[in-house]
């Protein structure tokens, strides 16, 4: 763990104010480095003021999936449900709590309903960010009345914030491919269908975000929140993005950025250029890696170490939620992934890149447990 | 001698006799195998349909959401111990396992067509890998 | 030696433990009993019955008649406790299949109560760990606990004990016998590996299951056990976390699970508690001891120890041998009998329908919709599990 930070499992009820001194506490307390359970409650002896202590909770692909009026998929509906229980656990609460998309499974009122509610039990405040199993049955009408603008940024404690909707593709496809929203909406459901289109974020909202850009200092950290991976990294499950390399070149002349992203229900980690590229675990369930495909070439990032496979019999397992700490302005990932190894992956000032705090580097490679 | 003679003619008779019958036997026209692989493939896309097909189980769940294009199903890690089976099991078992919890279904005979059906996608995906059966 | 009987074979060890037990105020027919079994206990520790696999027994602690028949007499010293009262089979009776059936909760010195339910040392040597939370790592681990805990033996610290082994002759020829150490060198360590090494001989199996399933005994089990057996593989899940295996079954995957039980009781002050819990710890509270006294924080089950949030509300899998006679079930002795706890797992992980599930339930819950019959032919499966030496105590099938 570096300096500059000491993590240690205690908590106060009464929030951030310690009635103890650093080297007390530390001293008297079995003395904990960056352990493998969840920060639930923590301390951040940040270098900076406690002020500028500055944490997120992130959770991602719920896939709330209606099996008739009123019964949803009990599976992802008790994955959302624990991730929920658990940020609400937290000790101190994260700044906020982003929802890094695909909420409801195939679009529907009664799935984005269900799912909404089962948020709204989260205590800090919400950020959405549209998927594509949100977008394709209404366009994102119904989505965009319960979670608000489908892009927009803020700032917040010194980072810039962009949200985007990278799950847009030709309009062609959208529009004209498909005699009933309900096909279109399946298809895209279906990460492996031959018919679906490449995820895009197209030329308005490229246009947005060049103005967006334009009055933010080029020294401020700017964080990206998408569904799509903005980058090309598997084109059969739309691990993808069509425009991945004009969106970076929008983001370019920053020097600190990092783009979080959903989609792909697994742990995966890049750096291309001056930005640094996160997924997210999926609460649903998790995905298998490209490489797993025995008849297709695929790419994975190759700083990535991946989780290890889930064991299906635990339904949790490969599934959780992330908890982002980004005091420095680059992230800090925490991956909380249920009956699995939870992982760290945080950004390497030396080496210019994410790594994984404990893994990373040949010698600790740890290999998916597979032989595919 | 004599009876050495008749002994080369028996054999020499027995041998056209043999081959002529083999040959007859194994021989299967070009046709017959374009007709075969035609049923065959249409055994992997049924199985391809059912793969996304909602109604296999009860609760709407399709197959390739978990495996996309079959992936992870690794099919030539077959027959193995399944722990949560409590035995060792082909691939036919782990997939009811699959329909009765995940997609909270009733499982399918092994000669059901559709089971057929199913294990003809999944090893279609799976084109070249060699077997390991046993391997966890 | 015939499977389900015990010859009374007159053991040297077996004699000294006899005449022990007898000027200890035991009858003669229960000291006798006493002998069998731990004699029995010994010869079958060679081989497992049927049903096990060979029973692990650690490098640092082989197993020895010796050692195995001191381990019995520290077992049922009462001397170990602040009363004079309380010695482990108090809560571990091996007439009661190694339970204090029917309690819910055991009780200690000055019948305290404390908040777990005794768990049946029968088999509980297979176990990765021990406790219902995983505290101990192994049964050595295990055995020094309850000594030093207020509300079991309630001794401030091992010296009383110490003190009676080293000068307590029969102890003192015992430990030379079994360890060659003279009584200035004994310490708590040899204790804890006499009693485990007893413990590793109270391996039970060969039930009705067993002789129809490894035995290949066709008419051992019940029809209706063998349409529960069914059940338990398939519509029940039970074999999730109760695992069985090719050549032997021991009905646990060692593994931690909430399974709703317990956890709903604190579940409207978890944000209270929580931290609560992690700063006492961090300030050095006694985990062992908490556990045991505060109601909240045993339901919080493995994650008092571990933090890790997987393990919220999570307690270990029990082996289900000798589940028929080991009532009440569950870590808090909650659920009366087999039909309370099978209702528990058809509801979804919830005692009452109407209780809101918790949040932190095991991946694996859910409701099973279960049919009438399919409960009654599980709960058949389950008494099937009953191992010979067992079979005369009562069952708690339903109520």
């Amino acid at each position: 763990m570096t300096a500059r930070r000491q993590r240690t499992l205690a908590g106060t009820a009464a929030g951030v104010a310690l009635p103890i001194d650093r080297r007390g506490f530390l001293g008297g307390s079995a003395a904990l480095a960056l352990s493998a359970s969840l920060p639930l409650a923590l301390f951040e002896f940040a270098a900076a003021k406690e002020a500028g202590t500055f944490t997120i909770a992130h959770l991602a692909d719920a896939h709330i999936q209606s099996v008739r009026a009123g019964e949803f998929v009990r599976n992802w509906d008790r994955g959302l449900i624990r991730a929920v229980a658990e940020i609400n656990l937290l000790n101190p609460p994260p700044d906020f709590v982003v929802f890094g998309g695909d909420l409801a499974n195939f679009g529907t009122r009664a799935e984005l309903d269900h799912g909404a509610e089962i948020l709204s039990a989260l205590r800090p405040k919400l950020r959405c960010v549209m998927g594509e199993c949100d977008y394709y049955l209404d366009l994102g009408e119904y989505w965009s009345r319960l979670f608000g603008p489908p892009w927009y940024s803020f700032d917040h404690k010194g980072v810039h914030f962009v949200v985007l909707n990278s799950v847009l593709t030709y309009e062609e496809w959208t529009l004209h491919r498909w005699p009933t929203a309900e096909q279109r909406m399946g298809v895209m459901a279906t990460i492996d269908s031959p018919d679906s289109s490449p995820f895009l974020v197209g030329e308005p909202q490229r246009a947005w975000l060049a103005s967006d850009l334009m009055t933010v200092n080029k020294r401020t950290p700017v964080v990206v929140f998408s569904h799509a991976p903005l980058q090309q990294i598997y084109r059969d499950w739309n691990f993808w993005t069509e425009d991945a390399a004009e969106v970076q070149a929008l983001l370019a002349p920053f020097s600190n950025v990092t783009v979080i992203y959903g989609h792909v229900h697994q742990l995966q980690y890049n750096q291309i250029g001056n930005i640094a590229f996160h997924s997210v675990v999926a609460t649903a369930y998790p995905l298998p890696y490209p490489q797993s495909r025995a008849q297709r070439q695929s790419y994975l990032p190759r700083l990535t170490i991946p989780m290890n496979r889930a064991d299906p019999f635990f339904e949790r397992d490969g599934t959780g939620w992330q908890f982002l700490n980004l005091t420095t302005g680059r992230a800090d990932i925490y991956y909380n992934l249920y009956n699995n190894s939870p992982r760290n992956v945080a950004f390497d000032s030396a080496a210019g890149r994410p790594a994984d705090t404990s893994r990373q580097g040949s010698e600790l490679h740890t290999s998916i447990q597979s032989p595919y | 001698m004599k009876s050495a003679k008749h002994v080369y003619r028996l054999l020499a008779l027995l041998s056209a006799l043999l081959i002529g019958a083999l040959a007859e036997a194994d021989e299967f026209t070009k046709d017959d195998l374009q007709r075969w692989q035609a049923q065959y493939l249409s055994t992997v896309q049924a199985g391809r349909a059912l793969w996304v097909d909602g109604k296999l189980g009860r609760n709407g769940v399709t197959c390739a959401q978990c495996h996309p294009n079959a992936a992870n199903t690794h099919p030539e890690t077959y027959p193995k111990f399944q722990k949560q089976i409590g035995r060792v099991v082909l691939l036919w078992e782990m997939i009811n396992w699959c329909l009765r919890n995940p997609l909270e279904g009733k499982p399918l005979a092994a000669d059901d067509p559709n089971m057929i059906a199913l294990q003809a996608y999944i090893s279609d995906e799976r084109r070249g890998v060699p077997l390991d059966p046993g391997k966890h | 030696m015939t499977r389900g009987s015990y010859p009374w074979y007159h053991s040297p060890a077996e004699r000294s433990v006899r005449s022990w037990l007898r000027g200890n105020g035991l009858s003669n027919i229960k000291a006798a009993l006493w002998c069998a079994l731990a004699w029995a206990a010994s010869v079958m520790a060679a081989e497992a019955p049927l049903g096990l696999p060979p029973v692990p027994i650690p490098a640092d602690n082989p197993m020895s008649d010796a050692k195995v028949a001191l381990g019995a007499r520290l077992f049922n010293d009462k001397r170990f406790s602040s009363t004079g009262l309380v010695s482990c089979s108090n809560c571990h009776a091996p007439d009661k299949a190694f339970t204090d059936s029917p309690l819910s909760t055991s009780i200690g010195i000055r019948n305290l109560p404390g908040t777990r339910n005794a768990p049946t040392l029968a088999n509980a040597a297979y176990f990765k760990r021990e406790f219902w939370d995983g505290r101990a790592a192994s049964l050595e681990d295990q055995a020094r606990r309850p000594f030093v805990n207020a509300v079991e033996m309630g001794l401030s610290d091992y010296t009383p004990i110490l003190q009676i082994v080293r000068s307590d002759p029969q102890y003192v020829a015992a430990f030379r016998s079994a360890f060659a150490l003279e009584p200035a060198a004994v310490d708590m360590l040899q204790v804890r590996q006499a009693i485990a090494a007893f413990e590793r001989t109270l391996l039970y199996a060969d039930s009705p299951f067993d002789r129809w399933y490894f035995g290949h005994e066709p008419n051992a089990m019940s029809e209706s056990a063998q349409r529960g057996f069914k059940v338990f593989l398939e519509d029940g899940r039970c074999q999730s976390c109760h695992t069985i295996e090719e050549t032997d079954a021991l009905f646990t995957d060692n593994r931690f699970h909430n399974i709703g039980v317990g956890i709903n009781a604190i579940r409207g002050d978890l944000l209270r508690l929580t931290p609560e819990l992690l700063l006492a710890k961090s300030r050095g509270i006694n985990v062992d001891k908490a556990v045991l006294a505060d109601q909240q924080i045993a339901e919080f089950g493995r994650f008092a120890l571990t933090e890790t949030i997987d393990d919220l509300g999570a307690f270990k899998t029990p082996t289900l041998r000798n589940v028929a006679v080991t009532a009440p079930y569950m870590h808090d002795g909650s659920l009366a009998t087999l039909r309370d706890v099978v209702d528990h797992y058809n509801n979804g992980g919830v005692t009452d329908p109407a209780d809101r599930v918790s949040d932190f339930l095991s991946g694996g819950i859910r409701p099973l919709h279960l049919t009438e019959q399919q409960i009654v032919d599980l709960i058949a499966f389950m008494e099937a599990l009953t191992s010979p030496q067992f079979a005369a105590l009562p069952t708690a099938s339903a109520p």
